[in-house]
């Protein structure tokens, strides 16, 4: 038994000189940082440091933060770009901007918290499962701007969130300090649906949606389908969807996403095929690609964030997430922004699809053209991109 | 007796601080991939350690770290139960989504119409039952027929997260929600009470202050703890002295289910109130090191679950406020977690030498350690 204690203080001797080493070392690099790193674990010791960091921005800048949904900040997805958007803005505006990415669902009150403590003016949250959580903030916090990217606040008479969904309330006057972003996503869609059908050969187009209850994926859809007869009216549009109600299946699982549309596509003989289902979706890339047909992506760039199928990635129908988050913000710091949804389209600069990247693909000459033509009259409002039931699947 | 206690604490107390200053050197040597940061930047692992200290320390960084700990607490306790036996629980992922889904039914279906006084103890009750009963099926299974719970558990962490994920979408999902989501049971009476003065230390923290004296008790001073501690440190000398190891199985698995069940349960009622599809956590996982880390140890399981949950509650000060990347955080907490693992073993292994342990299954090794140095 007596080995033990000597190998504890064997242990702790050794830890003091590499401390004592390591904060001589930090001295020297920066004679401000007074203790040890070592000392923190003692709480009472290092309250400094901390408060002499985050007051080096000067206390009237304008504060950015972002909390992005569960996974990475750097995910060429929803997070990523939000994030880029209130970059954008930070830097047009001389502002300073953090993120905060949720360990999990446990963490979405406390991480928008954390920004609700430092003082931040705007606090821009990612995606439909913070939007609660985003709602009880900014009826707390009445001060404070909250932008929430892709969601639609539904709020009660007194501004709580709504959870009927009957959504009585007027979110834009119970909290006029909550945005929320949402986007005309048909107008994309009806884009993606006339490059579809002017690099089709065979007259015969497909896509594929996560699942049919969902209006924001319907209206990409409605969109595409309406896009291509635009462009050539003898198109055949085949439209399927991965799940009826599983969610995994229908957004979360590539390999399921993958078989299904090796049938999808062999059964209906599409060769250009859309896919409207996040990362089950980017499985029907991979099976395009393995078919040797077209692909088109969804939401951002995915010729560049799914570099893995851009062989066959022609374009993609695009949110502009980040021009949407960093536009609005802006226009907070303007003075000039509202409460309530803030639509992103064609006319905002909202929506569009991406640059063709891919110079295996030969376009028709005409497609250009056209493809302009489309957005201006969109940005005119006098073109029609959805259908009368817009957001709802009436198809088969 | 002194001593003994200055001995258990320095070992550990050395570890978190090498791991630290490693986890220092990493972050200096990696602060050129942080925006805004020099590579090899001295002060980025002070202001990052700060930041964290920052985090925990204030008022409201302690109440979080409270909060963050409770589940990591129950759940600690319930591993740590199974280990004693010689049971490794891996299902706390399930049971814990177990216990967070009952507790939903209960209040969406009566914390409307019945106060919070008989909504919220039917709802714990419902959620510690829930978990049970995902801890008693590889239980039952292991007793009956042998199968391994370490397989049987994983198996069913997918089962029941699929069960949760129907229940969430099925038969509890708001009618009109544009993706599947539950009530939000703070609106229904539904959630525990947090405290005066804090903003979210809810009395689900003293569930878990509780269960901790409790376990200790039950293990240490019960019959039933004598046999789960006898089962686990030798099952064929404990079925010769004629104790029934396979009920002591289904119970003990049940034990551990339902404190993880209750982690569930707890955090779902006081801190998260609402799930949508998909919902998940860490915890079912993190609860195993908490266990590990206090070598199955209730009273050690207070202050690695206290350990873990300050861990969670400062890192979103030194993402926002130091700029370090969450993934940079992770392995630093990785670093520490291996640090006083290393340690653990680094003892185990060192009585092992001195012939002082008998050959045990790898699991109970450590709660052989701990059951000496608690007396």
């Amino acid at each position: 038994m007596a080995r033990l204690p000597r190998k504890a203080i064997a242990l702790l001797a050794v830890s003091a000189l590499v401390a004592a080493a390591c904060s001589s070392a930090a001295a020297t690099a920066s004679p401000t940082a007074t203790p040890t790193p070592a000392a923190t674990p003692t709480p009472a010791a290092t309250p400094t440091p901390a408060t002499s960091a985050s007051a080096s921005a000067p206390a009237t800048a304008f504060k950015i933060g972002v909390v992005t949904d569960v996974g990475r900040v750097d995910d060429k997805n929803f997070n990523q770009y939000s994030y880029q958007g209130a970059k954008d803005a930070a830097d047009a505006l001389g502002a300073s901007v953090s993120y905060l990415v949720p360990k999990d669902a446990t963490e979405y009150a406390s991480d928008i918290q954390q920004f609700v403590d430092q003082k931040t003016n705007v606090i821009v949250t990612v995606g439909f499962n913070l939007g609660n959580d985003t709602i009880k903030a900014a009826k707390a916090n009445p001060d404070i701007w909250f932008v929430a990217v892709d969601v639609a606040p539904c709020v009660d008479a007194t501004g709580a969130p709504d959870s009927t969904f009957a959504c009585k309330g007027d979110a834009a006057t119970l909290l006029p300090h909550l945005i929320g972003i949402q986007f005309q996503e048909d107008q994309a869609g009806y884009l993606a649906g006339m490059v579809a059908a002017a690099v089709s050969k065979t007259g015969v187009i497909g896509q594929l949606g996560g699942i049919n209850s969902n209006p924001a994926v319907v209206r990409y859809m409605q969109g595409y389908e309406l896009g291509a007869k635009a462009y050539k009216s003898s198109v055949t549009v085949d439209s399927g969807f991965f799940s009826t109600g599983d969610i995994t299946k229908a957004y979360g699982d590539p390999v399921f996403g993958k078989t299904f549309s090796q049938q999808f596509i062999s059964q209906k003989k599409v060769d250009v095929l859309f896919q409207v289902a996040g990362a089950t979706g980017n499985g029907a890339l991979d099976a395009a690609c393995a078919a040797g047909i077209y692909a088109i992506g969804v939401d951002v760039d995915q010729y560049q964030s799914y570099p893995s199928a851009d062989k066959c990635i022609v374009t993609s129908a695009e949110k502009h997430l980040a021009s949407a988050v960093s536009q609005t913000i802006k226009a907070i710091n303007a003075g000039t922004a509202k409460g309530g949804i803030s639509k992103f389209n064609a006319a905002n600069d909202g929506i569009g699809i991406s640059a063709f990247q891919n110079t295996s693909v030969t376009l028709p000459s005409d497609l250009q053209g056209k493809l302009d033509a489309a957005l201006a009259a969109m940005k005119a409002g006098t073109l029609t991109t959805c259908t009368a039931q817009c957001g709802t699947w009436t198809g088969k | 007796m002194t001593r003994r206690v200055i001995q258990s604490l320095a070992e550990p107390l050395a570890a978190i601080v090498l791991a630290l200053l490693a986890g220092g050197i990493m972050i200096f040597l990696l602060s050129g991939l942080v925006p805004g940061r020099q590579p090899f930047d001295a002060r980025l692992p002070i202001d990052a350690y700060g930041a964290l200290v920052s985090g925990i320390v204030s008022f409201n960084g302690l109440t979080s770290t409270l909060v963050y700990s409770t589940p990591l607490i129950l759940g600690g306790l319930g591993v740590a139960v199974g280990f004693k036996a010689g049971l490794f629980n891996i299902g706390g992922r399930g049971q814990f989504l177990m216990g967070s889904i009952a507790s939903v039914a209960v209040i969406s279906a009566i914390g409307g119409a019945t106060g919070p006084w008989i909504a919220i103890p039917l709802a714990l009750l419902a959620g510690a039952l829930a978990g049970a009963l995902a801890g008693f099926i590889p239980g039952f299974l292991k007793a009956t027929s042998g199968a391994h719970e370490v397989v049987t558990t994983i198996m069913l962490n997918y089962i029941l997260f699929y069960v949760s994920n129907w229940a969430i979408k099925g038969p509890l999902t708001l009618p009109r929600a544009p993706q599947p989501t539950t009530q939000d049971i703070s609106e229904l009476n539904g959630a525990l009470y947090v405290l005066p003065f804090t903003r979210d230390l809810h009395i689900g923290v003293f569930i878990a202050l509780l269960a901790v004296p409790i376990i200790w008790f039950v293990l240490y001073k019960t019959t039933l703890g004598f046999e789960i501690r006898s089962a686990g440190a030798n099952p064929d000398a404990a079925r010769y002295a004629g104790m029934k190891t396979r009920r002591l199985i289904v119970l003990t698995m049940s034990l551990s289910g339902l404190l993880m069940g209750l982690a569930g349960s707890v955090t779902l009622l006081g801190q998260v109130h609402q799930t949508s599809f998909g919902y998940d956590t860490g915890i079912g996982f993190d609860a195993i090191t908490v266990a590990l880390l206090a070598s199955s140890n209730p009273i050690g399981v207070l202050f690695s679950g206290l350990l873990l949950g300050a861990m969670r509650a400062g890192s979103p000060a030194m993402q926002s406020q130091a700029g370090v990347p969450p993934d940079l955080i992770n392995a630093l907490q990785a670093i520490i977690l291996l640090f006083l693992i290393v340690n653990v073993l680094r003892r185990v292994l060192a009585r092992r030498r001195a012939g002082t342990s008998t050959p045990e299954p790898a699991a109970l090794t450590a709660g052989k350690y701990s059951t000496e140095s608690v007396q």
